[in-house]
């Protein structure tokens, strides 16, 4: 049983049995509240049609009748369903809530760890199912005692349809489980996907509105605020009417549960006045129709835990992919520094300075992602560090310190930012990799210096400032290979200047290797070695190595075949 | 939002108005709640038939047993149709409230992070409240009363006992409930803060898996969720304390009522009662009993679903938008002046001071200094994004302060490109959606864009290089023949060659149009009648 469970549900199961003293409690208690109700609707039922027949049958047989007991249990029947439902509500909640907050940190990091589907998702997509799963998965810690309660409430209700006929009992058993299957069925084929349109409905309502709110300042040139809010309400009419079906088809449940309880009442009461001669003892016929009725009353309990755990079910199929497959601690790191990025030409050695160059749209981005295992990949192009890359049991990212063309900034502050590289950077530290990104000045002027908030991806600083961050984060990265895509795109001559200056005093001084991407002639003169990327963007690119700036081919190639 | 916090009654007033629309829906609902006490009545008169008639095994056994029955059918038959009228009211009111939160969201009157978990967590919020808390509200008025009242027909003592401990019952709910308010809406802050914290981390994954950051960021996330399942807890033991009392209370009525019947019908009340009771009248009262509270409970089911409504209340109102004059036809090439422009973000130091400048009809500036002199800003000036802190921008004589902006008469082409998902004419022709095929095809060849134009594209550009990415911005921005073109750092992405080879196309595109182009390149500056240096 244990093999098999998929990484997502052994991460549950773990969580459940972290809580399993709070579950505990919440069961008891249910079983309390359910029990507790059907022993009080039906002592109440014998005792008033008890004293009824009893006051009829003249003042003495009045005055011998015990109601001493009868009234106290009443009472203490009245204060243990209450005190149940109270603790059944704390501890399942409870229970619910710290399992949920330990789960969702690690479904982000397996998240972030999985390098397939998660990359492909849009950002407002992947949150919402993030986030709206999770919440679904929350039913499988409340709902866990209800199965429990339901199974002790009916045994308590068809004990007292016993004590009026054993086919009453029969009668009560049998509506319950033709309740639960029916209802069950109704769940699976009818509800649960209903369940799952709306969801996927919301998600989609989620990415399409972050997707074009994304756009406003385009959206503004181009006067399309109108169409925009239009488009948001046509996604969100799809997303209300999956709501509205379902509705519907979860009270569809309501109807089914009301005529099976009808039907089974009329057993309850019917059969003992057809099978047997001597009809039961009136004060004991109501104890039975009372108890049916609370007894169906927990059965809709589990009817209703059943459409819960639908939903938490497509919740966790649909989380299922996100996931990373290979424990991290399972994973082979590379104990070399060269760099393979093309089967037919040596190898890299660390501390060289390496430019991509090609037209724009060539692929020269995803050749350096795939390079650090940060995209899928077919096995065998590249090697890095003597490993393959694109292998799943591979992980070679600590090689590299990366500053990505598309700017990825934390909504937070410069120092978290920066921390991301190193979360135990001193700050001395990170004022000097800022210098060296020559961002420093700038944030030394600015009210909160390193706290300085730098808004949704990074939307206080100018797109220059973003770019000069994210390279100051790469150069707080202790690694071999620093890695830039266009690392002075959109500065102006003296930034550029005074940034490659000082990435050029900071490689010759570390010895850190560079692989780089850029079209500035600038940036080309930091470069020794030029490789030509010439192919299809994801397809396999191989390399022909262009003499420039003074190297000679030979030169080249006799620094990089050792 | 604001810093006193809005009294319950502002918000109660608030849901009732956003509800006026689906008035009639909403009363359906109510209406078909409260009809549940019709087939509970017929339980409890069925079965109170069918114990009288046990005894001496009479035909009205019959009636009884079939009244029962049917009296659980229409039960289910009522909820669910109760149901679905209420989430139909439901929909109707979210998807109005939500236009009003996206249409704020896209004229820039919200922050974006908040606007859009309003727009969708936020709304949905709502749904409880309208689809199952307004109607049980309403037939908590009038249920009980009509149970009361059937109860009162059997014994009038009942009635009244069970009258009485409604009393205790408001008053303790009502002390319960005032608490959970404030705790409800604290707790929705920090859901809000989570999901918006959630998103940004997600957006961010690429960088995090990069930087193998992701035990770092998990336990940011760990500790945000902490917070969050504290303040739930409390919420949750606060709200469940007025369930614990409502139950309390509805097992309270039976046990009063089971030992009030008992007693009087074995005639051992202390006090005399001159009420005739049976063992029918006494079923029907019993069965009864804990039908007085059951509206109620459904409503105390449904309570956290209101609280949970009025906290998003304050995230959900309407912006104001500023009052501004509606902005002019300009001409084909207008004239535009800056004089003593300052703008300024915030307290920040201005970002740009004292700028003059005239611009002639058809002339090209192109804009250039060092990074952060602000060129981007006197750029957004035009599309109400950047705030004009001092002096006047006059485009065609009319000054931009009365106007706000000039948006729908601006070509445009940022620092960085929308990509919606669709085909690439798609996304080119989202400046000019009724441009022609032959248009949009002709203009990317312009532009240097030679993808199929079929080609679909996904939210993160997929499949498009920084630098196509580039050309459709300007291929959009070059269809739409606006007065004004602005143009952000146009040839940044763009090596030399493909520089080069879209100069050409890019002088084309301003000819004769008013052009700002903030640049550094010389190519491009060497388009520009006139350069200007910050």
């Amino acid at each position: 049983m244990s093999r098999s469970l998929s990484p997502l549900e052994q991460l549950i199961r773990a969580e459940v049995r972290a809580q399993r003293p709070r579950l505990m409690v919440a069961t008891i208690a249910a079983i309390g509240v359910t029990c507790g109700a059907a022993l009080l609707l039906g002592l109440s039922g014998w005792f008033i049609t008890a004293a009824a027949l009893a006051g009829l049958a003249g003042p003495a047989v009045a005055h011998a009748f015990n109601y001493m007991i009868p009234s106290a249990l009443i009472r203490l029947l009245a204060i243990v369903r209450t005190g149940s439902r109270y603790v059944e509500r704390v501890a399942g909640h409870e229970a619910a809530l710290q399992g949920l907050g330990r789960l969702r940190p690690r479904l982000y990091a397996r998240l972030a760890e999985g390098r397939g589907a998660v990359k492909t998702l849009a950002a407002g997509e992947a949150s919402s199912r993030l986030i709206e799963d999770v919440d679904a998965i929350q039913t499988r810690f409340i709902r866990l005692s209800a199965p429990w309660a339901l199974g002790a409430g009916l045994l308590v209700s068809a004990g007292m349809a016993a004590l009026a006929h054993v086919a009453s009992a029969v009668a009560l058993v049998v509506g319950a489980a033709v309740l639960v299957l029916g209802s069950r069925w109704i769940s699976e084929r009818w509800v649960r996907p209903a369940a799952g349109d709306r969801q996927a409905a919301q998600g989609q309502l989620k990415a399409r509105l972050a997707e074009l709110e994304a756009a406003t300042p385009e959206l503004k040139a181009w006067s399309l605020e109108g169409w925009a809010t239009a488009e948001v309400a046509r996604v969100a009419d799809a997303a209300d009417a999956a709501a509205v079906t379902l509705a519907r088809r979860a009270g569809s449940l309501m109807s089914w549960a009301g005529a099976v309880t009808g039907l089974t009442l009329a057993g309850v009461v019917g059969l003992p006045l057809i099978l047997s001669p001597v009809p039961p003892a009136t004060p004991l016929m109501a104890v039975a129709a009372l108890a049916t009725a609370a007894g169906m009353e927990a059965a809709l309990a589990l009817v209703v835990a059943l459409r819960d755990a639908g939903a938490a079910r497509a919740a966790s199929a649909r989380l299922e992919p996100l996931m990373g497959e290979v424990e991290a601690a399972r994973m082979q790191t590379p104990a070399g520094t060269a760099l393979g990025l093309f089967p037919d030409r040596p190898e890299i050695p660390g501390g060289a300075r390496v430019r991509l160059s090609g037209p724009s749209g060539i692929g020269k981005t995803t050749l350096i992602e795939q390079l650090m295992g940060l995209r899928v990949d077919v096995e065998g192009r590249m090697s890095a560090g003597g490993l393959d890359p694109a292998r799943s049991d591979v992980d070679v990212r600590g090689l590299f310190a990366y500053a990505a063309q598309e700017v990825s900034l934390l909504d937070g502050t410069v120092a978290q930012n920066l921390r991301l590289a190193d979360p135990k950077a001193p700050e001395a530290r990170l004022w000097e990799v800022l210098e060296e990104a020559a961002l420093a000045e700038r944030v030394a002027t600015a009210p909160k210096g390193l706290n300085m908030p730098i808004g949704p991806g990074g939307a206080f600083l100018s797109g220059g400032e973003r770019r000069r961050l994210t390279l100051a984060r790469a150069y707080l990265r202790t690694a071999p290979w620093l890695v830039l895509d266009e690392p002075t795109e959109g500065l102006d001559a003296r930034t550029e200047q005074k940034v490659l200056h000082r990435l050029r005093a900071r490689l010759d001084r570390t010895g850190q290797g560079l692989v780089m991407i850029s079209h500035r002639p600038a940036g080309v003169a930091l470069c020794d070695v030029v490789l030509e990327v010439d192919g299809g963007a994801e397809a396999a690119a191989s390399a022909l190595p262009v003499c420039e700036l003074g190297q000679t081919f030979r030169s080249q190639d006799a620094q990089l075949g050792d | 939002m604001t810093a006193v916090p809005p009294s319950p009654l502002t918000l109660r007033h608030w849901l009732r108005e956003a509800g006026r629309p689906q008035r009639r829906g909403l009363g359906l609902a109510a209406l078909m709640t409260t009809a549940d006490v019709l087939p509970a009545t017929g339980f409890a008169a069925g079965l109170a038939l069918t114990l009288t008639a046990w005894p001496n095994r009479s035909g009205a056994i019959v009636t009884g047993i079939l009244l029962m029955t049917a009296a659980f059918v229409v039960r289910g038959l009522v909820s669910q149709r109760a149901a679905d009228v209420g989430a139909r009211a439901a929909a109707g009111i979210k998807g109005q409230v939500r236009r009003g939160v996206v249409a704020d969201l896209f004229a820039g009157l919200r922050p974006s992070g908040g606007g859009l978990i309003a727009a969708v967590e936020g709304v949905d919020r709502l749904e409880g409240h309208y689809a199952r808390f307004e109607p049980a509200r309403m037939a908590a008025v009038a249920a009980p009363v009509l149970v009361l009242i059937a109860i009162a027909t059997a014994s009038p003592v009942s009635a009244l006992i069970l009258a009485l401990t409604l009393i205790p019952f408001g008053l303790s709910l009502w002390l319960a409930g005032t608490a959970a308010a404030a705790e409800s809406r604290n707790q929705f802050q920090a859901l809000e803060r989570l999901s918006g914290l959630f998103l940004d981390r997600i957006r961010a994954l690429p960088a995090v898996a990069a930087f193998q950051a992701s035990d770092t960021v998990a336990s940011e996330v760990e500790r945000a969720s902490d917070a969050l399942a504290k303040r739930t807890a409390r919420v949750l033991r606060i709200a469940f304390l007025s369930s614990g009392i409502l139950e309390f209370f509805s097992a309270l009525a039976v046990a009063l009522v089971a030992v009030y019947c008992g007693f009087q019908l074995l005639g051992l009340m202390p006090v005399p009662i001159p009420e005739p009771l049976d063992l029918g009248r006494a079923v029907f009262a019993l069965v009864l009993a804990p039908e007085v509270y059951a509206p109620l409970r459904r409503m105390a089911a449904a309570y956290h679903d209101r609280q949970a409504a009025e906290a998003v209340v304050p995230t959900l109102e309407r912006r104001d938008a500023p009052t501004l004059l509606p902005a002019p036809r300009l001409g084909k090439s207008p004239t535009v002046s800056f004089r003593g422009v300052d703008i300024a973000y915030g307290d920040a130091p201005p970002v740009v001071s004292g700028f003059d400048l005239k611009i002639r009809p058809g002339q090209v500036i192109a804009l250039t200094g060092a990074s952060g002199t602000g060129k981007s800003s006197l750029l957004h000036l035009f599309l109400g994004l950047s705030p004009l802190s001092a002096g006047e921008v006059e485009v065609d004589g009319h000054p931009l302060s009365r106007h706000g902006d000039w948006c729908g008469q601006i070509g445009w082409m940022g620092q960085s490109t929308v990509v919606v998902p669709g085909t690439l004419a798609d996304n080119i022709a989202l400046s000019q959606p009724d441009a022609s095929r032959d248009l949009i095809r002709a203009t990317a060849e312009q532009a240097g864009l030679t993808l199929d134009l079929d080609r679909r594209i996904d939210e993160r550009g997929g499949g498009l290089s920084g630098g196509e990415r580039r050309r459709l911005a300007l291929a959009r921005a070059m269809l739409k023949q606006a007065p004004l073109l602005l143009l952000d750092e146009p040839t940044a992405h763009l090596d030399a060659d493909a520089e080069a080879a879209l100069i050409p196309a890019l002088a084309a595109a301003i000819k004769g149009r008013t052009c700002l182009i903030a640049t550094h390149s010389r190519a491009v500056m060497a388009l520009a009648d006139r350069v200007v240096a910050l």
